[in-house]
């Protein structure tokens, strides 16, 4: 560690005007921004001074200038405090700290020979406006999403919980860059011990400065060696706030546009909150499919190269005369040519989502013309496998985490090869690998398979299908929640009198 | 050594999980050739050799839980302790060590020669023998729970393997089955003797037992269990007396499978191929418990980290699996395997009982004086 003089910055005041300018374009680094005025009265200077783009200009000149400049006021330290209509004022002593506050928005007062500087906070943030959500996309339902303002989300999540029990506690993450980060929780119903389990990770936290919420839940998670995201994100308020009512924990970074749900289990990557706006049937139809959709991402290039390669004998033999002519043509063995195709398609993924809009639906369509119908002519692949690794990257898209899907996606690479290598057995190799990696995996400390182990059928109505409402009465029984109960449900189905 | 054991809260598990670990436990590759083993022995009266065996185990089980019960909260090694001493004890655990390893070993080649030769004949054996270990190696390193928890998903998610059973149940005949006791009682006890390699597993109950949370509650799982895999053991016999004809029965040395090859879909024509794949799902629990239990031991007696009892175990395990290339050897294997099954798993905890009971006495008697 660097021994820290801390001696050379304590400046004595008074100072004159002049004397305070040079100190401070000496101390601060863009000196060039600084605005530094002084106003003259009668035999009394008064230095104002900011940096321009960081504060309200307009403000000052209403609420500052046009006070000071009043001749009523009389220019010492207590009337400006007393008579300028604002409440941040402050009065401080140590250049250090000046320089700090100015970089931060704030205005500062100083009339010549006084002991201290006032400071006002006069800050003026450029923020963009609450918005729809753009990743992740909801045909019915609140649409609105975070912002990088850390108080305006928690403006929102507050009007949209107004009550006394919700949470907000406040933890600096950071070392150089202190970010304020926030915990949010009901506090009558969130488990005590997932909080501290929390809070105790993001004291614990080490690092420089974290630019965004996904870095800092890369920092925090249970397995950095695990490909699976192990915390949900969304920046949608919706779905924040749903987590909250479970009785899980969110967590919100300043400047950062989503917020982190803590914990989830492997299933609630594939919960949409659109799920529960549809009727229950719908919504568990839904739900299966995308479960459906995962089962086919993963395994039918796999099963395609493990048919192709070893066991002709597993496709009926209808199928198996197509499947043969079209692979007639094909110089490849299937592990290279289900490698090529899988890996265009994932350029074409890659592609599109670097790339512009307009541009991006261009590559598309190049993209599909050329994989689908050049490749297939040309004798590089099978048609019917055009058809799988087009279905499949499809089913991938089902999945409502964009990350989730990314995830599986990848996954499937190393089952191809194992298919390849080893047939049917490789395959089901890759595949108990997998299930193991599930089994031992936590977020926050909590199993990642629950409910499906530790068993607890009573939380399958969230996890895999959804019940009618009334049957939906109680919160996640897996993460032993304070509160369990959401309503009563006696109460909920009572038969009502004729007359009431 | 300890008798009694302290067992942390995060290592417990629920009684409930126990039905998974027997059930798994038993399933197994014993069960794919049990049908004929049984029908060489017993004829098509192969069912009143299961359920004799059924009666057998129940009983052994309720001993066994009555020994451990004498105890606060032990295992079969601090019984030993207790009855015999360190050094006996430490002898004991050793053999069973030996055992686990063996037994380890025979799932795992017995699997490997069917993989060869319904599925991938040029296979290499050290290479799936390899495949197989780092399964059991990796679900280890996880911990019981992740065992447990292997144990439970696997035994679930191949269930679906009944569905296979469907058509050849359409097509069973039941004249096969009569005339009922044909043959003669010693012919049928050599039947229920016969199955002693298919039926073993419940032993782990003996090591298992201290990390049960709700220990007054184990009975019932522990006997559900057994009676579950009864029940898929009586299926799988007898679908295979109906469906198949004597003359062919004596022929198959893996009966359930010719079963499985029977039924077709529309999107898969030889389902028993993924069936092969999905027993993998059945086998693997067998070896992932025993490998659990044989680092459990390990630590117990020697005091061995597990890490280290868990890659030697496996070394010696995928050693010696290229010896066991052949059918007969592996048959020899099984056999042998099944004769120390015999004294370990059937006899031993008789013997144990009054042991158990007559230290007890003593014990009473001098807190008496």
């Amino acid at each position: 560690m660097r021994p820290v003089k801390k001696q050379a910055n304590q400046v004595d005041f008074p100072l004159s005007i002049d004397g305070l300018k040079n100190k401070l374009e000496t101390e601060i680094l863009n000196s060039q921004d600084l605005s530094f005025t002084v106003y003259k009265q009668e035999n009394k200077q008064i230095a104002v001074f900011y940096i321009p783009y960081l504060v309200d200009l307009a403000k000052i000149e209403q609420q500052v200038l046009s006070k000071l400049l009043d001749v009523q006021i009389d220019w010492t330290m207590d009337s400006i405090l007393s008579e300028i209509p604002l409440s941040s004022g402050e009065a401080f002593y140590d250049v250090k700290t000046i320089i700090d506050k100015l970089i931060n928005g704030y205005i500062g007062l100083y009339g010549e020979y006084e002991n201290a500087i006032i400071m006002y906070e006069i800050g003026k943030a450029e923020k963009r406006q609450l918005e729809k959500a753009e990743t992740e996309s909801m045909v019915i339902g609140p649409q609105i999403a975070f912002t990088e303002s850390l108080t305006s989300n928690m403006n929102v999540i507050n009007w949209r919980m107004n009550t006394p029990d919700l949470a907000m506690e406040k933890v600096e993450v950071g070392k150089r860059n202190p970010k304020e980060t926030r915990i949010i929780y009901l506090k009558s119903v969130a488990n005590e011990t997932d909080v501290n389990t929390m809070r105790q990770r993001l004291t614990d936290l080490d690092v420089d400065m974290i630019e965004d919420i996904q870095m800092l839940k890369q920092f925090i998670l249970d397995s950095s060696t695990s490909v699976f995201p192990q915390f949900v994100a969304s920046e949608l308020v919706d779905r924040s706030m749903y987590a909250i009512k479970q009785g899980k924990i969110i967590v919100l970074v300043e400047d950062s546009p989503s917020a982190f749900i803590a914990p989830s289990t492997l299933f609630s990557f594939f919960e949409s909150t659109e799920d529960r706006y549809f009727h229950w049937g719908l919504s568990t139809f839904v739900r299966f499919l995308r479960f459906l959709a995962a089962f086919v991402t993963l395994l039918l290039t796999p099963m395609y190269v493990v048919a192709t390669t070893y066991h002709y004998e597993l496709i009926p033999s209808q199928l198996l005369v197509s499947l043969g002519e079209s692979r007639a043509i094909v110089p490849f063995p299937p592990l290279i040519e289900v490698l090529l195709i899988e890996l265009v398609i994932e350029l074409l993924r890659e592609a599109g989502a670097r790339l512009p809009t307009k541009v991006g639906q261009t590559i598309g369509i190049v993209g599909g013309v050329v994989v689908g119908t050049a490749a297939v002519q040309a004798g590089i692949t099978s048609n019917i496998l055009i058809i799988l690794v087009t279905m499949s990257a499809l089913a991938s898209y089902a999945t409502p985490s964009y990350v989730m899907g990314n995830t599986i996606r990848f996954v499937r690479f190393p089952l191809f090869i194992l298919a390849g290598f080893y047939g049917i057995i490789g395959l089901m190799f890759g595949i108990c690998l997998l299930v193991i990696h599930l089994v031992r995996l936590e977020s926050l400390g909590r199993p990642y398979l629950s409910p499906l182990y530790p068993l607890r059928l009573a939380d399958f109505n969230k996890a895999f299908f959804r019940l009618p409402k009334q049957m939906q009465n109680e919160r996640f029984l897996s993460y032993r929640l304070k509160d369990k109960q959401l309503f009563n449900k006696e109460e909920a189905t009572e038969r009502r009198d004729i007359d009431e | 050594m300890k008798v009694n054991l302290q067992i942390p809260k995060g290592e417990q598990f629920r009684s409930f999980y126990m039905f998974f670990i027997i059930a798994s436990m038993q399933l197994g590759v014993g069960l794919i050739g049990i049908p004929r083993i049984l029908y060489l022995k017993a004829g098509h009266d192969a069912w009143i050799s299961i359920l004799l065996a059924y009666l057998y185990i129940a009983l052994l089980l309720f001993v066994m839980l009555y020994i451990l019960r004498q105890y606060e909260n032990t295992d079969i090694l601090g019984v030993q302790t207790d009855l015999f001493g360190s050094f006996i004890s430490k002898v004991l655990g050793t053999v069973y060590i030996v055992y686990f390893i063996f037994y380890i070993l025979s799932t795992l080649v017995t699997y490997i020669q069917i993989i060869k030769v319904f599925v991938l004949p040029n296979s290499n054996v050290l290479v799936l023998g390899g495949m197989l270990l780092i399964i059991a190696v990796y679900t280890v390193f996880g911990g019981l729970k992740a065992v447990i928890g292997i144990t439970f998903l696997f035994f679930i998610v191949s269930t679906w393997l009944f569905l296979l059973l469907i058509e050849p149940v359409q097509q069973m005949d039941f004249l096969n089955f009569l005339p009922v006791m044909d043959r003669g009682v010693t012919d049928i006890l050599r039947g229920t003797v016969a199955t002693s390699y298919t039926f073993t597993g419940f032993e782990i109950l003996f090591f298992i037992y201290p990390f049960v949370a709700n220990k007054e509650k184990i009975g019932k799982p522990v006997f559900l269990g057994i009676s579950y895999f009864t029940c898929v053991v009586l299926l799988a016999t007898n679908i295979a007396i109906g469906f198949l004809s004597p003359a062919q029965l004596e022929r198959r040395i893996w009966p359930v499978l010719n079963l499985f090859k029977i039924q077709t879909s529309p999107i898969i024509e030889r389902l028993d191929y993924v069936a092969i794949a999905e027993w993998m799902m059945v086998a693997m629990p067998k070896v992932i418990i025993l490998m659990w239990c044989i680092t459990y031991i390990a630590k117990r007696i020697y005091n061995l980290p597990s890490k280290i009892s868990v890659y030697a175990s496996a070394s010696i395990i995928l050693i010696l699996i290229p010896f066991f290339n052949e059918h007969f050897k592996i048959q020899h294997l099984i056999d042998n395997v099944s004769m120390v099954s015999y004294g370990i798993v059937y006899i031993y905890p008789f013997l144990l009982l009054p042991l158990v009971i007559l230290k007890k006495k003593i014990r009473k008697n001098k807190e008496g004086k």
